[in-house]
């Protein structure tokens, strides 16, 4: 009996830290962006709220909310508020699978840092982040309008085809570690001295295309569209509920997917590698808990690189984006896929 | 304990759903139980143990399939959406045997399903390996042929979806310019 109380206790506590964290961090990476941008853009971005800006997600935040709160005429509205559910519950859900470091001890029990440790933690994340397309399309249909709806077809269209890509560029590391929980995976790449990306670096680039196409960052952001379709499938929504989708989208889904991409291909919580070799650890004074340090380094430099694509190029067209999942990354990833089914189990174990 | 709440929490959830998948009107509302139910079975393949089969439940139903319905009905104009018009009377009607006979023959898989399955065999397996190297074990052992057979099905499938979408070659007079 004691042993469930303890469990219970413990997952609360990671259940309250992961959503802390989630959400407190996605509210601030806006700031993070907006500075970005603006040096990117040659200007200082916000500087009038606080010191250099720091305060300024809060007051956007107050703003949000105290704007009054519109809804279409003949709009649905049970399935227009159903749709903001529908985009936040999957996208935070998907943390429930990430491990945030090695398994460490607290008052003689056992913590790992993962909310569930399921050996099958990659196909939820998956099934997870799809579920996008269920928020987006409703959102565009319960808005009743032309721009929302063409907004919500055009990125349905292309979640669909890059969730096929991004599972097939998923499946390289997973034959290389033989196990599909995320823990495990990381505990492989630490056990063979070697981050995936050294040797699957096709399926890492084609990993970060699909993130970017999911997520609706540029190059692949056709369905927000300021100069045609005003913000896409988001048009009809206001106040928070306008500010609540690109949270999920912009923010808490490029951290789970990057964080994904960490923990497959850039050997999660391990510090630098050297492959085949070992590791180096510049910041071993940290002791334990130089992991977890590394393991958010290397997420926030994931994180910044999304940023850096999204304020440098242009967008592509739909069609282009589409025939790029099809024609393009699918062959890419079979290429991928077959060299190392074929090649792992003869030089591998 | 817990595991029976939360057995009984999912159970009654895809039962409701299933009930307001046959009887909601509004096709939207219809497709989004449907989601619910597949969902909620999903949820019960997990408090069983069966991640593997749960997650696939997530991806394949869930998601793959759902999507396409809800891909569907936002094409379709609202107005039609909320008709309630009852279509195909006679048809329903004529379908209905045909009907008892599927719920027959499921009734009938079902039980000799029930008897010829394998009881406890694998658990130890199961904790041994993981459940994906299981499933994995007995799909290309056990039941090797008919996972040939059903990947020849799909790509007989796949072949008459490439025919049917392709383009038609010209083959009438064309006056319109």
């Amino acid at each position: 009996m004691e042993g469930v109380v303890a469990w219970l206790i413990i997952t609360l506590i990671k259940i309250v830290v992961i959503l802390a964290i989630v959400l407190g961090v996605g509210a601030y990476l806006t700031l993070v962006e907006r500075k970005v941008a603006a040096h990117i853009q040659r200007r200082p971005g916000p500087m009038v709220v606080g010191w250099h800006g720091l305060l300024q997600p809060l007051a956007d935040g107050l703003k949000l909310l105290t704007k009054e709160d519109l809804f279409p005429r003949y709009g649905n509205q049970f399935l227009y508020n159903l749709a903001l559910v529908m985009a936040l519950v999957p996208a935070t859900l998907v943390f429930a699978v990430v491990p945030f470091g090695p398994e460490f001890e607290v008052f003689g029990i056992k913590v790992k840092p993962i909310l569930t440790d399921v050996n099958i933690g990659l196909l939820l994340v998956f099934a997870l982040g799809s579920m996008a397309v269920f928020a987006i399309a409703l959102a565009g249909w319960a808005s009743n309008s032309k721009y929302a709806l063409i907004g919500s077809m055009r990125k349905a269209g292309i979640v669909v085809s890059y969730e096929v890509v991004i599972t097939f560029a998923v499946m390289g590391p997973i034959i290389l570690a033989g196990t599909l929980s995320t823990y495990d995976i990381v505990q492989k790449q630490i056990e063979q001295n070697l981050w995936y990306v050294w040797l699957q670096p096709l399926a890492f680039v084609v990993y970060m295309f699909a993130m970017l196409a999911e997520t609706g960052r540029v190059p692949f952001d056709v369905q927000e569209a300021e100069a045609e379709l005003v913000t896409g499938f988001t048009v009809e929504y206001g106040g928070m509920k306008f500010g609540l989708f690109p949270l999920v989208e912009w923010y808490i889904e490029v951290l789970s997917l990057s964080a994904i991409a960490v923990v497959l291909f850039l050997g999660g919580w391990s510090p630098i590698n050297i492959p085949f070799l070992g590791f180096i650890d510049p910041l071993f004074f940290l002791g334990p808990l130089s992991p977890f340090v590394w393991f958010i380094l290397k997420v926030s430099l994931l994180f910044l690189f999304v940023l850096w694509l999204h304020w440098t190029l242009p967008r592509y067209r739909i069609d282009q984006i589409t025939e790029t999942a099809w024609k393009v990354m699918l062959p890419i990833t079979f290429v991928n896929l077959v060299l190392t089914a074929v090649i792992a189990p003869l030089v591998w174990r | 304990m817990i595991q029976w709440l939360v057995f009984l929490l999912f159970s009654t959830l895809a039962v409701v759903s299933a009930l307001g998948v046959v009887f909601l009107s509004n096709p939207i509302y219809v497709i989004l139980a449907l989601l619910s139910v597949l969902v909620s079975v999903a949820g019960i393949f997990f408090v069983a143990g069966a991640e593997l089969v749960g997650a696939l439940q997530l991806i394949i139903y869930a998601v793959a399939v759902t999507v396409f319905y809800v891909f569907v009905l936002t094409a379709v104009p609202w107005e039609k959406a909320l008709k309630k018009d009852p279509f195909y009377r006679v048809e329903g009607l004529f379908s209905f045997p045909l009907l008892l006979l599927l719920y027959a023959e499921m009734f009938l898989v079902f039980l000799v399903g029930v008897s010829v399955s394998p009881k406890g065999q694998f658990r130890e397996f199961i904790k041994q390996f993981g459940n994906a190297e299981v499933v994995g074990g007995i799909l290309f052992s056990k039941y090797f042929l008919a996972f040939e057979l059903v990947s020849l099905v799909l790509l007989i499938g796949m072949i008459g979806a490439v025919i049917i979408g392709r383009k038609e070659a010209q083959t009438y007079e064309s006056d319109t310019p």
